[in-house]
This record gives C-alpha cells, sequence and structure tokens, in this order.
C-alpha cells in the first residue's frame, strides 16, 4: 500500500521495551537487593509537594527507625547481607551504564 | 513588500512559538517527578531548563526535518514564502496557548505541521500538501507513539512492582525510586532539548534561505542555535504549570515506582524512535507512558475523561492550528496591510488568553494544591493507619 513503515513502529516499540525494562529490572533488583541487606533506601519527598502524602519529619524518623529495627531482626547471615549490598551496587552500576549509553546515542557528535 | 522585516518578524514569531513549545513540554519530563516529591517544583522545572538548553546544542540532526517533506517545495513544487512560514507560526502559537490554557497536554510539532499546512493550503491550493506523507510521518505516529509508551510502561511498571513485592512485611526500599526519578525526568528533559529546539531552527534558517541571507542546505548559524536553545530554556522554566497539574495528577495518582517506570519508558520510547529515523511526538510519548504506568500499578485507576479530553484536543491540533494558520495566510495576501492586520490580531488573541488565565492562576505554588488539602486535613484529623494483615503463606 502506501510507504507506511510497519516493521519500524515494531522495531521502536521492541527496543523500547527492552531497553525501559532492562533498566526498571536493574533498578528495581538494586532497590531490592538493598532492602534485602537491611538497608532499606529512604527518601522523603519535597515537602507540600507530593500528590498523595506529605511526611512530616517526625513521620520520616519513625519510618527510619522501622527500617532499622526490620534490618535487625533480618535473618540473614552477614556474609549473605555483605554479598546482597555488592548485587545492588553492581546493579546501580549497570543501571547507570544504560543510561550512559542512551546519552551516547542521543549526542550524534560522539558516535559518528 | 519589505522582505527585510517579514524575515525579523518571522525570526521573532519562531523564537516565541519555541519559548511556547519550552513551557507546553515541561510537564513531559517533569510532570511526574513533581507528583511524587522527588524534587521541588522550582528545582526540577530549573533542572529540565538546564537540560534543554543543554540538549539544543548537541545535535543539530533534526532541524531540517520540518522544512523536508510534508510541503512538496522546490522543483515543479511550490515556493515557502516568509509569509506563509509567519502564518504558519501564528497558527501554531495560538493553538499552543489555547491548550495551555485548558491544560491539555498537546504537540508543538502537530501544531507547527498544521500552521504550516494550512497556510500552504491558502498559498499554494490543496495540491501543495502530500497527504501520503501527512498520513505516514505525522497522523500514524500520533495515533501509534501513545499506544506503544503506554504499553512499554504498562511492563516496566509492572516489573518494578513485581521486583521491589515484598510478602515479610519487611521494608521494600521503593522510596528509593524516587532517587531514581531525577535521572530518568532528566533523561526525558535532554532528549526533549534535543529534539524540540530544533523545528525552531529549522523554520529559521529555511527563512533566512529563502530570504538569500543563507545558501541552500547550510547547516544553522551558531547564533540561530544559541537564540533557540536560549529561547527553550526560558520557555521551560516558566514551567506550564497547568499542563504539569493535568499529567501530574489528572490521569492518574503517580506513585514513585510508578513514576520512574514511565520516565524510563518514556526515554527509552524517544531515544528509540528518534535513533531508528522517525521522530514520535514528546508529548504524546509521556502521556502514554502516564495512562501505561497507571494502568501497571495495582489499586490505581485511571481518569478516562481526562484522558479522552486529551485524546480530543490531540485530535484537533492539526486541524485548529491548520485553520488559524489559514485565515492569518488569506488575511496576509492583502501584502504588507494584511501582515500588520495579523500581527495586531494576534498579539490581541495572545494578551486575551493571558488575561484569561489570570482568573485562576496556577503556578509551582499551587499546581498540585486540591491534593494537598486532603493530605493535610488527614494530618490535622490524625487517620490511624491500618497495619496491612498478615498474608497467608499457602497462597501460592
Amino acid at each position: 500500500m502506501s510507504g507506511i513503515d510497519w516493521i519500524s513502529f515494531v522495531i521502536v516499540a521492541a527496543v523500547a521495551l527492552v531497553a525501559a525494562c532492562v533498566v526498571i529490572s536493574l533498578y528495581a533488583l538494586a532497590l531490592r537487593m538493598l532492602s534485602t541487606a537491611g538497608k532499606a533506601p529512604h527518601v522523603t519527598p519535597a515537602e507540600f509537594t507530593d500528590a498523595i502524602t506529605i511526611v512530616t519529619p517526625a513521620e520520616a524518623a519513625a519510618e527510619a527507625k522501622r527500617i532499622k529495627k526490620a534490618a535487625s531482626r533480618s535473618p540473614l547471615t552477614p556474609l549473605q547481607k555483605r554479598l546482597a549490598l555488592i548485587v545492588a551496587y553492581t546493579c546501580f552500576v549497570l543501571c547507570a551504564l544504560v543510561v550512559l549509553f542512551g546519552i551516547y546515542l542521543i549526542v550524534p557528535a560522539l558516535h559518528s | 513588500m519589505d522582505l527585510t522585516l517579514i524575515v525579523v518578524l518571522v525570526i521573532a514569531l519562531a523564537l516565541f512559538f519555541d519559548f511556547t513549545n519550552g513551557f507546553h513540554d515541561t510537564a513531559n519530563a517533569m510532570a511526574t517527578p513533581i507528583a511524587t516529591g522527588a524534587m521541588r517544583p522550582k528545582i526540577a522545572v530549573a533542572l529540565a531548563a538546564v537540560l534543554n538548553l543543554v540538549g539544543a546544542f548537541l545535535s543539530t540532526a533534526v532541524a531540517k526535518t520540518i522544512s523536508n517533506g510534508l510541503i512538496n517545495e522546490g522543483h515543479g513544487g511550490v515556493l515557502i514564502t516568509p509569509t506563509m512560514i509567519f502564518a504558519g507560526l501564528v497558527g501554531a502559537i495560538i493553538w499552543n496557548l489555547v491548550t495551555w490554557l485548558y491544560g491539555l497536554p498537546s504537540s508543538s510539532s502537530h501544531a507547527l505541521f498544521g500552521g504550516l499546512i494550512g497556510a500552504a493550503i491558502v498559498g499554494a491550493g490543496f495540491g501543495s500538501v502530500d497527504y501520503v506523507v501527512l498520513l505516514d510521518k505525522v497522523i500514524l505516529p500520533a495515533v501509534l507513539s501513545p499506544i506503544i509508551a503506554g504499553l512499554v510502561a504498562f511492563c516496566a511498571t509492572r516489573l518494578a512492582y513485581a521486583i521491589t513485592r515484598r510478602y515479610d512485611r519487611l521494608p521494600d526500599g521503593r522510596a528509593g525510586f524516587r532517587f531514581g526519578q531525577i535521572f530518568s525526568s532528566s533523561l526525558v528533559a535532554l532528549a526533549h532539548g534535543t529534539n524540540d529546539a530544533q523545528k525552531t531552527m529549522g523554520v529559521i534558517t529555511l527563512v533566512l534561505i529563502s530570504a538569500g541571507a543563507l545558501a541552500p542546505g547550510s547547516n544553522p548559524p551558531v547564533l540561530v542555535i544559541a537564540a533557540c536553545a536560549l529561547a527553550i530554556g526560558i520557555g521551560t522554566y516558566t514551567g506550564g504549570w497547568r499542563i504539569i497539574r493535568t499529567l501530574g495528577k489528572g490521569l492518574t495518582d503517580v506513585k514513585p515506582a510508578q513514576g520512574f517506570a514511565a520516565e524510563t519508558s518514556t526515554a527509552a520510547t524517544i531515544l528509540a524512535s528518534s535513533h531508528l529515523g522517525f521522530a514520535l511526538s514528546t508529548t504524546q510519548v509521556a502521556s502514554g507512558s502516564v495512562i501505561g504506568s497507571g494502568l501497571g500499578r495495582r489499586g490505581s485507576s485511571v481518569r478516562w475523561g481526562t484522558a479522552g479530553r486529551i485524546g480530543l484536543g490531540w485530535l484537533m491540533t492539526l486541524p485548529a492550528a491548520a485553520v488559524v494558520g489559514a485565515i492569518t495566510a488569506l488575511i496576509g495576501l492583502l501584502g504588507f496591510v494584511g501582515v500588520v492586520i495579523d500581527l495586531i490580531i494576534a498579539v490581541g488573541v495572545i494578551v486575551l488568553i493571558f488575561a484569561i488565565s489570570k482568573r485562576n492562576r496556577v503556578s509551582a505554588r499551587n499546581a498540585f494544591e486540591g491534593v494537598n488539602e486532603v493530605a493535610e486535613s488527614g494530618r490535622v484529623v490524625k487517620i490511624r493507619k491500618v497495619k496491612p494483615k498478615k498474608p497467608k503463606r499457602s497462597a501460592a
């Protein structure tokens, strides 16, 4: 029919799906391993902007305490915890590399 | 008619279009991190502005696409006059401001295409538009890009929640996605800068070429690049808070993991498409991602009424900008007097839109106000949090 390039749409969809899933998986796995290692990240939202909840300083402190308490109850051995932490940081680094590759693709001066 | 005067006018209008483009599209990158509280609103828009500025300098590959194809020019086609570009820009700017007034995220490039098409039809008849290219390059991507982005964001959100889900009631660390959002939204802003500032550069270069100031086929001069980068940067910093509100909380309530998934999907889709040769509209991809991530999170709902209004806005963008562009071009046929009448009417409409917008001002301070009142009242009443029941281990 006309010159509609269906194949390139499919390629774009596939590439985007794979790339997004890789980044998400790495970052999520890193967070999962962090919390397994007893170091669940604890990022309070900027005051007044959060669409769902507003976290007061007291609530934030309580959350930090809860995370610490949960970590002390963890059944993992110190070695296992350290291993989880290593996996977490590896995932963060890999995720950053994928994003840097994305930036490399944006800037034509770098690859042409 | 005085050619240099119209050239100066077109350049000024093109820069103003770039400005509206910037403030229309801040939402694409920054609506979700602002909504989840990953960044303070002012800091978020400042970051987006800087990245747009940087992005505009990084690449000039897209700058020529606006003039190539679509409108049959050159041999056997029509010559695009500065007056026609002027009319097209007026159409694009006015439609951008109208959609901003209603808080609708709509594609600035579609508005520009629409305005130019309308002007071309008046100036050179219906034969001047290549409808196959229009369908192939503009309309089909517009239908497909939100679907692709939505699908990607849906899968990404599912994945993010599945990987971080814990059944042992220990902290799941999902707040860490808030930190990741800073980077994912930055990537979207950078990609936007490399794409959208190009369009205006393309238009200005086209005008300079048609006026004989530049040789045909030459690259945009540094001064043009700098001016466009600055215009889109300032526009982004001004922030279209109405659109940020729509994308950040109008479509669905965004949680950090969801926001991170949506932004990553937006960035991946835009980068994949522009790297493989055809640019998708950032706005449509971002809106599709937000809807997809809303569908992907358990217990969240998508407000389809808002989504429908946005879709209607997209449908109308091209024809509406074309009508404005056509009317402007029609008056412009009077010659110099016509252009002056056009300018007076256009400025009048722009001032009117800003005057109407003053009636219910939306800014960094109150973009998410309604929801915050609910949260604030929850704080006053001291709602006791109900602890989730211990899940049954037997369930597979």
